[in-house]
């Protein structure tokens, strides 16, 4: 060995306690994170073994038994069973129908405020739809039911004109259609502000150009405002479509019925119904959890790449 | 000067354009949408409104009741005098103030820890903390670690387990990279460290970003429903938003928890409902400008 390299001060592996010694306040900002990320965060990952074992809380992690000689007992279970597809499907139809109906919802709401020239209407138009995002979905979802309920607005007119009051929420096609909206009554406000802060970048000049030659407001709408606000768009589309798998357990789970499992059922209020409701065995549960885990990590990198090679900035 | 501008332009303005002042029949459409929108909007809250100062009779035979007919308190005083209610909100205080604050000071400390140039294992760290953003171990795990960790059924789960935003923290850390360094550089030679910079040097300068990050923890407080939902079975601890939703889901049985008297139950849950938005109403106009400027913030450099 080398003698004179092990006590060369600048080695880097030799001024170790030196480096230590100058971040030491930093690292002492540092502590609270790393601990709070190792148990919150680290520590479940640990408790993925959950997955693979039939769980019994009081023997603990380690001490549960193996699903199967295999250890993958908990997913061959899964994967055979009806209610897990369905529950699958039903979230991919959900999550997907919401990032493209919310993604144009947002995008029109945005160019229609953006073309109102009366400032006072402007800001009290934004105001307004902007509100409902601050709203938990306890709230919005007492709301839903007080207006489609059968209870609600809705029935207590065809009852006082004398019809029969029908199940609103308890109606898969309804019940679909209403998630839908309600999350565009509560949410497409809210994202609108993201285009709008683009629209208000974009140049003058280049309004002031295309009067000169002439555009409508539909030209310039067309051949301006959106091509400025495609780059953000394109990016935010992308991006959510790492999230597809989580639906939105707020919502539906504040919304649902027994009526509606079929098509409403997604797989967060499945594992949390099954493991915490019906009581099954916490391995079911938590080999779906890791389901969902690990193919929302694909499809984040998955959509990564693809922001990346359209030549945006990505998001790892 | 204004007056001159209109004089020598307005004439050049053609008639549609940017510019052009006057308000035309595409105006008015799109004025009609958003005045729709915004009633759309509206409409459900007011409905809650309407709902909870009428009186059982007059809710239930009145298609579209557009104007309170009959106006009654009866909701509200059945309410205001049910112990379920105020103790959730003084849950929900508790968590808006206390766990706020909690979540502020890890949220920022370690934004700013990780801001700061080179230091040993920054790296590591930092690395450490972006796979969380997207991996995790899910629910039933996680709820396990809560039982285990002995946080189930206290005050504590709906707060401890908040501590760090990784989302805002980034931000946090984004803002105070985008400060001038040589603030740091010239409090160093003055024999400040890292701790005294941060503290007094780069907080006082943080503020309006804190107030919009803090803004952002505390409706997230205020609404916070979930955890409370898991892992709280004492009846005392459970947040304003799990009462309400306790009461919405068994709508029927409103009336037994809260009333004796001639009340009924979509009344007393939307009158709770609207005693818990009432707040976020009267707060938001003047808070809007904060929440958006934390959105584009997010947006642009996240």
């Amino acid at each position: 060995m080398n003698r004179k390299l092990i006590i060369d001060r600048n080695s880097p592996l030799n001024d170790f306690g030196g480096r230590v010694k100058k971040s030491r306040y930093l690292l002492l900002m540092i502590i609270p994170a790393i601990i709070y990320y190792i148990v919150f965060c680290y520590v479940p990952m640990y408790g993925i073994l959950i997955a693979f074992k039939k769980y019994y809380p009081n023997a603990g992690i380690f001490g549960s038994p193996w699903a199967d000689t295999s250890g993958f007992g908990n997913f061959a279970f899964i994967f055979e069973s009806d209610k897990f597809w369905q529950v699958l499907r039903n979230t991919i139809l959900i999550g997907l129908g919401k990032i493209v109906i919310s993604f144009v919802a947002a995008l029109l709401v945005a160019l229609l405020i953006n073309e109102i020239r009366l400032r006072f209407f402007k800001k009290t138009v934004q105001t307004i739809v902007t509100f409902p995002h601050f709203l938990s979905w306890v709230i919005v979802g007492g709301l839903v039911a007080n207006i489609f309920g059968t209870a609600g607005i809705i029935n207590n007119t065809i009852a006082a004109l004398g019809g029969e009051r029908i199940r609103f929420m308890a109606n898969d096609g309804v019940f679909v259609s209403l998630i839908f909206g309600t999350d565009v009554w509560k949410e497409a406000g809210w994202s609108s502000i993201i285009y709008l802060a683009t629209m208000a970048g974009i140049s003058p000049e280049l309004y002031e150009a295309a009067d000169i030659d002439g555009a409508t407001r539909m030209q310039k709408i067309w051949n301006i405002t959106l091509p400025a606000i495609k780059p953000t768009a394109i990016l935010l589309l992308i991006l959510s479509v790492g999230g597809i798998l989580s639906a939105g357990f707020d919502q539906i789970f504040n919304m649902y019925n027994s009526q509606v499992y079929d098509v409403a059922d997604i797989l967060d209020t499945y594992i949390y119904r099954t493991t915490f409701r019906e009581r099954v065995n916490a391995g079911i549960g938590a080999s779906v959890g890791l389901f969902k885990s690990v193919v929302s990590f694909i499809l984040v990198i998955i959509v990564d790449r693809i922001a990346k090679l359209s030549g945006e900035r990505g998001i790892i | 000067m204004r007056k001159f501008e209109n004089i020598a332009y307005l004439p050049l303005r053609p008639k549609g354009s940017t510019f052009d002042r006057r308000i035309g029949p595409l105006d008015w459409v799109i004025f009609a949408i958003l005045l729709l929108y915004a009633i759309i909007i509206i409409y459900p809250f007011y409905n809650a409104l309407l709902i909870s100062i009428s009186p059982e009779k007059v809710y239930l035979n009145t298609p579209f009741l557009l104007y309170p007919k009959e106006i009654t308190m009866d909701n509200y005083t059945t309410v205001f005098s049910s112990t379920q209610l105020w103790s959730g909100v003084r849950i929900t205080l508790i968590l808006l103030f206390l766990g706020t604050a909690y979540q502020l000071f890890f949220t920022v400390i370690t934004g700013y820890a990780l801001s700061r140039n080179k230091w040993i294992g920054k790296n590591l760290v930092m690395n450490m903390i972006l796979v969380t953003m997207f991996f995790g171990g899910g629910l039933i795990p996680y709820y396990f670690l809560i039982k285990n960790l002995g946080l189930y059924d206290t005050l504590w789960v709906m707060i401890i387990p908040g501590a760090i935003d990784t989302y805002n923290m980034l931000l946090m850390r984004n803002y105070f990279a985008s400060l001038p360094p040589d603030l740091e550089e010239s409090a160093k030679i003055d024999g400040a460290n890292d701790v005294q910079i941060f503290f007094k040097v780069y907080l006082p300068m943080s503020l309006p970003m804190l107030a919009t990050i803090g803004l952002f923890f505390a409706v997230g407080n205020w609404n916070s429903w979930y955890n409370g939902m898991l892992f709280v079975e004492t009846q005392s601890l459970k947040p304003l938003q799990l009462v309400l939703r306790e009461m919405i889901t068994t709508s029927a049985s409103s009336v037994e928890t809260l009333g004796q008297k001639a009340t009924y139950s979509e009344g007393l849950t939307m009158a709770s409902v609207f005693f818990s938005i009432v707040p976020m109403m009267c707060f938001y106009p003047f808070l809007q400008k904060f929440f958006v400027k934390g959105l584009v913030v997010g947006a642009i450099k996240g």
